[in-house]
Parts: structure tokens; sequence; C-alpha cells
């Protein structure tokens, strides 16, 4: 069953057709892959589908309930959560603030010692507990992926929207990164949605691959096949 | 800071305010009563460009709308003052209200600008309804009691002050201020992570220009005479230099900064309005190169000691 679905999408800033009639689904406790050459508008589609855009034409379809112009945090309670291309951390908050804002919005009501510690086992889950009273501004590039994460996690998601996350990491880190987001999967019950330009993860983790290119849908299936298709090929190394 | 350390020091401060004005003349008991009303206002506006990060230019056109509400109905109708003071934080919270909703989509200078032609509209308003407000020549009100009494109103004052400060200690250690951080910080990531952003914007505003509609309310009884300074852009932005200066975003830097300053300007009075100016130019290097205040300041050079 399709978890998330996305039917004739549309999106257009001013002249600018980011994103034409886009078709495309998601299915319940999978790995998807999103790819495409940059400025296909992979970043658009998750914008549109979590309710920081509002789509022009289409509708947004997720858990049966459509979603379409529901704002983010409406769409991020009903258990939609995403991470940024460029990491957005409260700077001025601590790591375990951050988290804790999630937590609180998730759980509304609960005591904070309790949302202290669910927060602390956020943080150990991607690895840095102990960065807890660190502000979030100090971070470098990978720590505040990384918090990210947790804070997305915090919000105890079905769906998970991930945005590029193996950026500047290297061979040994990348083959972590694939194992931890398969664990997402195996062991939280997660669906994944992910945009990613490093390929060689992409293709080990996911077991279905969207290609966008231009704003429009070039294909979607098993990454053996999208590999191998002439389309893809041409819209990632031209004619 | 520990819970009953902290409720340890809020004791002994308030005690310490109590006594500090029985030694004291009228003239230092004036200047006292007029700082505790910029605590208000500082602490308030603190509360929408220190935790939400609304840039109000705003905020001195409500403590207007409390105190010429008050004052009219007290002047014109022969309300209680009290009353008067009600309904004064009530109409503020309202305009508020409407203000903050006006405002929702607009971040930065914008919101700045929309709630800077806010508070010259009133102004003019009130200095043109003159049947009604007595324009310039300002408006005779009554006071808070029978008999004029400084220390009477330093109390009322302080009592005043506590409370708003203790409502702005609550809201911003609830989960209430996680979420006006969070959207301080970044709105897109926190309605993301499910923050009702738009609700947490008005919010701060209603309540914040209550604050100053409350506080201005009080003020303009113990003036006896309301004037349009109250919802001057002069006031405003001292007020503007009284958090910065104090320090934006922790409830303590206000304080600090509304005594501070208004205490620092009595002295420096000879030099005539030269102190706004003066004022002006400090906040712009504190913004600068302190951004946390004389709070800030603080914190970086007091000795820390091991944990």
């Amino acid at each position: 069953m399709a978890l998330l679905e996305g039917r004739k999408i549309c999106k257009s800033f001013g002249g600018v057709q980011a994103l034409s009639e886009v078709d495309f689904a998601v299915d319940a406790g999978s790995i998807v892959g999103l790819i495409g050459p940059n400025g296909a508008g992979k970043t658009t589609l998750f914008n549109t589908v979590a309710g920081a855009f509002k789509p022009t034409s289409g509708r947004v379809v997720f858990n049966g309930t459509d979603i379409t112009g529901r704002p983010a945090n409406a769409v991020c309670r009903m258990g939609m959560a995403r991470t940024f291309q460029v990491s957005r951390p409260f700077g001025a908050m601590s790591c375990l603030e951050n988290v804790m804002v999630a937590a609180i919005n998730r759980r509304p009501g609960e005591p904070r010692a309790s949302i202290e510690r669910f927060a602390l086992e956020k943080l150990s889950f991607v690895g840095i507990p102990e960065l807890e009273g660190v502000e979030a501004r100090q971070l470098n590039v990978i720590q505040k992926k990384r918090l990210e994460l947790a804070r997305a996690l915090a919000t105890e998601p079905r769906l998970l929207l991930l945005d590029e996350v193996m950026g500047g990491l290297n061979t040994q880190e990348i083959n972590q990164a694939v194992a931890f987001i398969r664990s997402l999967r195996d062991k939280l019950g997660l669906t994944v949605l992910w945009i990613e330009h490093v390929m060689g993860a992409v293709m080990q983790a996911a077991e279905r691959i969207i290609v966008l290119d231009q704003g429009r849908v070039l294909m979607a299936g098993a990454p053996q096949d999208v590999v191998a298709d002439e389309r893809v090929i041409q819209a990632y190394l031209g004619e | 800071m520990t819970r009953k350390k902290l409720a340890a020091t809020a004791v002994i401060t308030i005690a310490g305010m109590c006594v500090l004005p029985l030694g004291l003349g009228i003239y230092p008991q004036h200047v006292l009563i007029t700082s505790l009303f910029y605590v208000m206002m500082a602490a308030s506006w603190n509360l929408l460009a220190g935790y939400t990060g609304q840039v109000s230019f705003g905020h001195a056109a409500m403590a207007g709308i409390g105190a010429y509400t008050s004052g009219i109905l007290a002047a014109k109708l022969g309300i209680n003052p009290w009353i008067g003071v009600c309904f004064g934080t009530l109409l503020a919270a309202l305009l508020g209200l409407g203000l903050g909703s006006l405002c929702l989509k607009m971040g930065g200078i914008y919101l700045s600008l929309t709630t800077l032609a806010f508070s010259q509209i009133l102004q003019i308003v009130i200095v043109n309804e003159y049947d009604v407000t007595r324009g310039t020549m300002g408006l005779q009100v009554p006071g808070l009691m029978g008999d004029y009494s400084k220390l009477h109103y330093y109390y009322i004052m302080l009592a005043a002050a506590a409370v708003i400060l203790v409502i702005l200690y609550r809201m911003i250690h609830s989960n209430l201020g996680m979420n006006f951080r969070a959207v301080q910080n970044d709105e897109t990531a926190a309605a993301a992570v499910g923050v009702k952003v738009l609700q947490m914007r008005v919010l701060a505003f209603t309540v914040a220009s209550a604050m100053a509609g409350f506080a201005g309310a009080l003020y303009g009884h113990y003036l006896l005479l309301i004037t349009p300074e109250i919802p001057s852009l002069d006031l405003q932005f001292y007020v503007l230099a009284m958090t910065v200066i104090g320090g934006m975003g922790s409830l303590i830097g206000p304080v600090i900064g509304a005594f501070t300053l208004n205490i620092l300007a009595e002295k420096i009075r000879d030099y005539g309005e030269y102190h706004v100016l003066v004022y002006g130019l400090v906040a712009l290097l504190m913004a600068r190169f302190a951004p946390n205040g004389l709070i800030g300041i603080w914190q970086r050079f007091k000795p820390v000691r091991p944990r």
C-alpha cells in the first residue's frame, strides 16, 4: 500500500515550471531513492510534499489522507518528518533543546524530565549524546546533519524525508550511513524517501528509485533498471 | 541556577526593592517609578524581539493605547481607574492580536515597517483628536488612589513589574518558551518539527501588547497627565536600547538595561536630549559586538566554577 502518493503535482515560481505533473508513490516500509541532475526539482518536490510550499495544482496523499496545502507543522504531526539539504538547526539552542522542541510538540503534556530523557535517547541513537549541552551553531557539518536527524526522529514519524545526508562523507562513513538508513527501516519500521547525489549509496540501500529531470518523472523502477536506462544516462551525461 | 537558589535570589531582590525607596527623596523615587515602567516595557518587548524574533516598533504605541484608554474612561466617563487599567490592557491585547495577525506572513523588516506605520498613525490620531485626547496639551487624568504618594505608586509599580516578570519567567521556561525560541531561530525548521509557528507569533504579540497596555495605563495614572510622548517613537527606541544593551533573549537583561539607562539618563540630563542619540549609538555597537548585551558580557567574564 502506498504511504505517500503524489498525483500530478505541479509547482511554478513565476514563469518557471519547477515541477510538472509529477506522479509518484512510496510504499509503506520501503526505502525509495529520489535522484536527478541539479535543478531537476527534487528539493522542490520535498518542500511541496512536506507542506513548506503549496503546489500550484495536483494532490498529495499521505496515509490515505489528502494533505495538499496543509501547513508543515500539521503534516509533521501526521507523521512525516524531514531533514534539510543545508542543515537548519536552532543555532542558539543546545543540541538537547533542539531535539526537545520536536518532542514537546509530539507529546504535549508530558513532564519535562521524561521529554529530556526521550530527547537524549534520540541523540544517542544518532551517535552524538556527548553533545547534548553544546550550542547547535558550534557543530560541524556532519554533526549538524546528525542532530537534524535526531530532531526528525523525535517527531516519531512514519515517513522520513532525507535530503542529501551523505554529502561530505568518506567511503567508510558512507557505508556506515547506508547501514544506518537501512536500520531506520528494519528496526524502527520507518518508510524512507531519500534524495541523494552519492549514487553508490542510494543504489545500495534503496529498493526503488525515482528519477526526476527538468521537473518531470523520467522513470521509476528498481536500481539496476534505472542505471541501465538510456534516458537516465542521457539526463546525467547529456546527449 | 537551581530553583531554590533562584527563589532565594528573587525574594532577596524584592525585599531589597521594597526597602530601597524608604530613605530617598521624592525625585529619586520618581526615577525609580519610571524605571519600573521601563522594566515592564523592555521585558515584554523582549518577548517579541528576543524570543520570537519579531522586531516590533509598535510597543510604545500599545502603552499609549493602555494609557489613553484608561485615562479617557476615567477623565471623561468617571470610571474607576483600576477598571480603566483592565480595559486598557484588554484593548492593547486585542489590538496586539489584530496587528500580530496582520503581520503573520511578514518577517524581518516588513513587520518592523508595518508596526512603525501603526505607531505613527496612532500618534497622528491622538494629536488631532483634540476633543477626546487634548492633543499635545495632554489629558489630565485622576490618580489610582485618593491621596497622592510617590511611595504608594512605587509599590504598585513594583508589584506590577514583579507580576509581569513572573508571568514572563513561567512562559519562557515552559514548552511555550521553547517553541518561541525555535521560531526565533528558524521558522522553517520549527514548522518542520511540528511547531505551530503562526500561533506562536500571534500569541507572543498579544501577550506582549497586553503587558505594554497594562504598564502604560498604570504609568498614565501615575503621571496624571497623558501626552503623545507615551506612544512616541522616542519612547519606543528608548525601550529598544534598554533591551539590546541589557541583553536580548534573557529575562534579566532588559531589567538591568531599563534601570541602567533610565538612571544614567537622569545623571546626564544637563546635556539635553543627546542621551537618546548616545543610547542609539551604544545599542548599535552592542548589537554588533556584544549581541547578548551586558548580561552576555557578564556571562563571558564571570569566574567559572568547576562542576
